[in-house]
């Protein structure tokens, strides 16, 4: 499926903004099963300076310096992605669980994934309710769509209750939130066993398939999560907000151990006063 | 189980003393135990008066040193060198190609789940400078005689301050220990560090990074990043001194935002950049990944070289040395309790030599080419802990290379190769910050003064005055002054004031208790351009005038002598660029416009009822003796206003606080400004030549030199407004 994503984010500033330095996840990265076709940013105002790198993450960063003083910042980004993600293995035929989590914190490319994160961080609670579903020695895939599912029917969706600061451990508690509280559950249950997972952040399409309901997160950033199945077949995402395999409807922003390293837009700013933020996303297929 | 007796620095096996350890000996002989538990006594007072920030060093100095013999000394240089070699790889392959966690090296999942592994940093191409810049080991000798290593400083380096600066302390408080000669100086590798900082930075400004005066709680490690700053020659900043313009770090000064090309890192990399890594800006500076990764700043030691600190991480980078360099280490790990197997050295305690623990702590520097090991360090007496395995530092001493027979030849520094010193010294480079403090500093002081003077000619007046009509009337005034000076409360000021009524409100409100404390919180925060002469003189005038406190009324003249003493100092030992300015700006504002209200109070009256308040005034402003010298004594309106607000040649006239501010605002810069002044100073001397309506036109003077201040703190300190953290509306950023 080939998608067009824009996505605006405009703050109006009180006051004028004398010196801003912005640090932004916004450009999609590639990945297996996602192809970017191309990407842009336009930043408004011109920024002095600009910088996108690759992170340690492999995501794309970019550092904007605005010297000039403004009351208006708009950052649109724009893509054409191509996405279509492997349907995994049938899960009788994936690895136990318990072999994933022994190879995941010896691989150098996922071992951090196993490993707590600031707001993906187990405790007890979590590991009862995660133990329910990862019994000794059933295998990864079975185990992880049981989770997923889980969650989805366990949780309230609820914007709102929740913001960026949110934890894991507040969510077991609550039961409620958006789809970034969903995913750190989901990861901080992966946790609890070891079992690597990836805090992903992108976009889901506006408007859904032909005669299916409207997802959860549309029009919005969204984020699910990506768990290792083995070397094999490598990472596949499980969307808990929608009760999903993610296959074509996402597309894939930036991934890293949580919300914090992978954050779509921050600011040290000087001056501004008060200000108020707009989000706006659509991606829609492009008809071919 | 057989116990192995460490060895003893000083004595050898036979019982002899070491012919290194001669020298001290003898002049320990010489000074005596008694006089060596003063000079001792003497070097702690001293370093705690010199100390910036109010930082009382936590530690004991002790003033002999522990000397290491050339031999020691190359053995210890060469095992340093190969161990910065190492761990200088190690850092740029696990922030870099990170080939290490794939063939074995380390776990991965040790490395990850380290705090001190920022991903910020992990960078594909190398930074503009090697990662690990600095390097420190410290070490215990063994029983063997052999040198062990304890631990390694990769991150922010601990003491480097107190390394270049202990000896210099030493040497005039216990002076016969450098007759003989016969020790390594540590001005060449000094000068040679500040050569490399300058040509790395190319031309950009070099600072010590420090938490500096706005950390809750000044520690040894603040003191001894303003030693080090001292030492080298370059600035200390703090996290809010920097601002990111254009990807750039930048210092805010009095010329507006200069590029920092370096900065010698005291503060964790944990939290440094709340732009990448969250938390409060004011906490650390935004945007510094980013310049580091742009190349466009370098940090010695670049944040996150500390995980190679991590005592879970050390026990795999010994068998590296085998891997990387293919030869083991020259310097083997300490293993067991160091208390118990470290060798003893003499350390003063009280009118005693204890022979104690040791540790000795190493210093080496990239140069660019190669690694560069300090001849010198610091020696630390070792004492167990109650903690499990726990060790208590009890205190600090210099170590000492002995120079080998043969001239030593220093290599790197070319001595053609004058090193090119920026002048960032200058007012236009000083921190914004720092002229801030020493601005307020001048007007604290000068406020304190100018209260105690008119305290001191209050409290008699009240105790004695008649109920004669002029008695009267300058009570009336004094208190109305009072008030204005904040000293009274306003009601107070109405009615007829007593004695016992001011005594009273002093008793109460402690203003001149306040204003000390304000002075002494300032005397901190500015010390960092204060030398340390000047800063032991005036603390000990601080301590003076502290002791003269509680009772206010007593105290007076000691406060007067502490702003004696602290004006004579800065008059005497500040050099008139930068910080002065600012200095001799707040002491002239504050003493013209306390002038000009208390005038406008003292003369506001009819010609023919001026002559109480003429008194006070020439009282007031320290010109009695002047005026009956020049003018017999005779109270007219025409001489006096003269002196008061005329006389160029008065130190304490109105006209001459306008001379000298107009002077440091041309200094600065700042014509618009200094034009305002002239004008003020031709209303003043127009104004000596009435004797009616004074009182408004001296009031309007004062508010038009409050508004000046305002205009010099605008222009000058607030260049830019205070940094926030975009992330205010959480739940609409998050993702849904």
């Amino acid at each position: 499926m080939i998608y067009r994503l824009h996505h605006a984010t405009t703050y109006d500033y009180a006051e004028p903004v004398v010196l801003g330095t912005h640090f932004m996840h916004l450009l999609p990265r590639a990945r297996p099963g996602q192809i970017i076709r191309e990407a842009a940013l336009s930043i408004s105002p011109q920024p002095e300076s600009r910088r996108d790198e690759t992170d340690h993450f492999g995501n794309t960063a970019t550092t904007i310096s605005l010297t000039a003083p403004h009351r208006q910042f708009l950052v649109l980004a724009s893509a054409t992605i191509e996405v279509e993600q492997p349907a995994p293995p049938p899960p009788a035929q994936t690895p136990r669980w318990e072999a994933i989590a022994a190879w995941g914190i010896k691989d150098p490319d996922v071992a951090e994934f196993c490993l707590p994160s600031a707001l993906a961080k187990p405790n007890g609670d979590i590991a009862d309710y995660t133990a329910v579903s990862f019994p000794p020695g059933r295998t990864i895939l079975a185990g992880l769509l049981e989770l997923n599912q889980r969650i989805w029917t366990d949780m309230t969706y609820a914007p709102g209750v929740t913001n960026n600061t949110t934890t894991a451990a507040h969510i077991i508690i609550t039961r409620a939130g958006v789809c970034q509280d969903y995913a750190h559950f989901m990861l901080a249950c992966l946790r609890s066993l070891g079992l690597p997972g990836r805090y992903v952040s992108g976009y889901l399409r506006t408007s859904p398939p032909p005669g299916q309901a409207r997802r959860r997160g549309a029009d919005q950033s969204h984020a699910w999560v990506s768990a290792w199945l083995g070397p094999q077949t490598g990472w596949v995402d499980f969307d808990p907000t929608n009760n999903l395999l993610v296959h074509d409807e996402h597309v894939t922003l930036a991934w890293g151990r949580n919300f914090l390293d992978v954050s779509p837009l921050r600011g040290i700013i000087l001056g501004g006063g008060r200000h108020a933020l707009r989000v706006n996303v659509d991606l829609d297929p492009v008809l071919t | 189980m057989s116990i192995v007796a460490s060895s003893d620095e000083m004595i050898d096996r036979s019982g002899r003393i070491r012919t290194s350890w001669v020298p001290v000996m003898e002049a320990v002989r010489d000074i005596g135990h008694d006089e060596l538990s003063r000079r001792s006594a003497a070097l702690n007072r001293q370093m705690r008066l010199a100390a910036p920030f109010g930082a009382a060093p936590a530690r004991h100095y002790d003033p002999l040193p522990a000397p290491l013999t050339p031999l020691d000394f190359s053995r210890l240089e060469a095992g340093l060198i190969q161990r910065a070699q190492l761990l200088s790889a190690v850092l740029e392959d696990l922030y870099g190609p990170q080939t290490l966690l794939r063939d074995g090296g380390f776990p991965p999942a040790l490395i990850y789940a380290n705090p001190h592994f920022l991903r910020g940093l992990h960078t594909r191409a190398a930074l503009r400078l090697p990662r690990l810049g600095l390097y420190a080991a410290d070490l215990i000798r063994g029983a063997d005689g052999n040198f062990q290593v304890l631990r390694d400083h990769t991150g922010v380096i601990p003491g480097l301050g107190h390394a270049l600066s202990l000896r210099r302390m030493a040497s005039s408080t216990v002076p016969e220990l450098f007759r003989t000669g016969g020790l390594r100086s540590l001005r060449p590798a000094r000068e040679m560090l500040v050569d490399h900082l300058q040509r790395s930075a190319q031309g950009g400004i070099i600072a010590v990074l420090s938490a500096g005066a706005s950390s809750p709680a000044p520690t040894q490690d603040t003191m001894d990043d303003a030693l080090l700053a001292r030492a080298l020659g370059v600035l200390l900043i703090e996290p809010g001194d920097l601002a990111t313009r254009n990807g750039g770090l930048h210092m805010k000064t009095l010329s507006g935002l200069l590029p920092v090309a370096s900065l010698i890192r005291g503060l964790s990399g944990i939290d440094l950049d709340p732009l990448e890594q969250g938390g409060r800006p004011g906490a650390g500076i935004p945007g510094a990944f980013g310049a580091i990764r742009s190349g466009a700043l370098s940090m010695l030691n670049a944040p996150g070289s500390a995980l190679l600190e991590a005592s879970e991480i050390t026990e795999y980078i010994e068998p590296l040395f085998q891997r990387l360099q293919g030869a083991p280490p020259l310097l083997a790990k300490a293993a067991g309790d160091p208390v118990t197997s470290a060798s003893k050295a003499p350390f003063v305690n009280g009118v005693n030599l204890v022979s104690t623990p040791i540790l000795f702590r190493l210093y080496a520097w990239h140069d660019g080419a190669s690694w560069q090991v300090l001849p010198g360090g610091l020696g630390f007496g070792l004492e167990q802990n109650s903690a499990a395995q726990g060790i208590t530092i009890t205190g600090m001493k210099d170590l000492w290379v002995l120079d080998a027979d043969e001239p030593h030849i220093i290599s790197g520094a070319t001595h053609a190769d004058v090193p090119r010193r920026t002048q960032f010294l200058a007012a236009a480079h000083l921190p914004s910050r720092v002229a801030d403090n020493l601005f307020w500093l001048g007007r604290s002081v000068e406020r304190l003064e100018s209260a105690s003077r008119l305290l001191m000619l209050a409290l008699p007046r009240l105790e004695s005055g008649t109920s004669l009509p002029r008695d009267l009337a300058e009570r009336g005034l004094i208190a109305k002054c009072l008030a204005q000076a904040g000293l009274l409360s306003a009601d107070l000021a109405g009615g007829a004031l007593s004695g016992r009524q001011l005594r009273g409100a002093l008793a109460r409100r402690k203003p001149i208790t306040a204003q000390l404390k304000e002075v002494a919180r300032l005397v901190n925060a500015a010390s960092e351009r204060l030398s340390p002469s000047m800063l032991a003189t005036v603390r000990f005038a601080l301590n003076q005038a502290t002791e003269s406190l509680p009772n206010e009324e007593t105290a007076l003249p000691s406060m007067l002598n502490f702003a004696a003493t602290f004006a004579g100092i800065a008059a005497e030992n500040m050099s008139r660029d930068g910080g002065w300015l600012f200095l001799e700006m707040g002491r002239r504002l504050e003493r013209a416009e306390t002038l000009a209200e208390n005038l406008s109070i003292l003369l506001n009256a009819p010609p023919e009822r001026l002559e109480p308040g003429m008194a006070l005034g020439i009282e007031l402003a320290d010109s009695v003796l002047s005026y009956e010298l020049r003018h017999a004594g005779i109270l007219a309106p025409g001489p006096v206003l003269a002196m008061l607000l005329a006389d160029f040649g008065n130190p304490r006239s109105l006209a001459y606080q306008f001379i000298v501010l107009r002077n440091c605002l041309q200094h600065l810069g700042a014509d618009d400004d200094a034009d305002s002044l002239k004008q003020l100073q031709q209303e003043a001397v127009n104004l000596s030549g009435e004797t009616t309506g004074l009182a408004q036109p001296l009031a309007a003077i004062a508010a038009r030199l409050r508004l000046l201040s305002d205009h010099v703190h605008r222009r000058f300190f607030t260049l830019l407004p205070e940094a926030h953290q975009l992330e205010d509306e959480l739940e609409l950023e998050a993702a849904q």
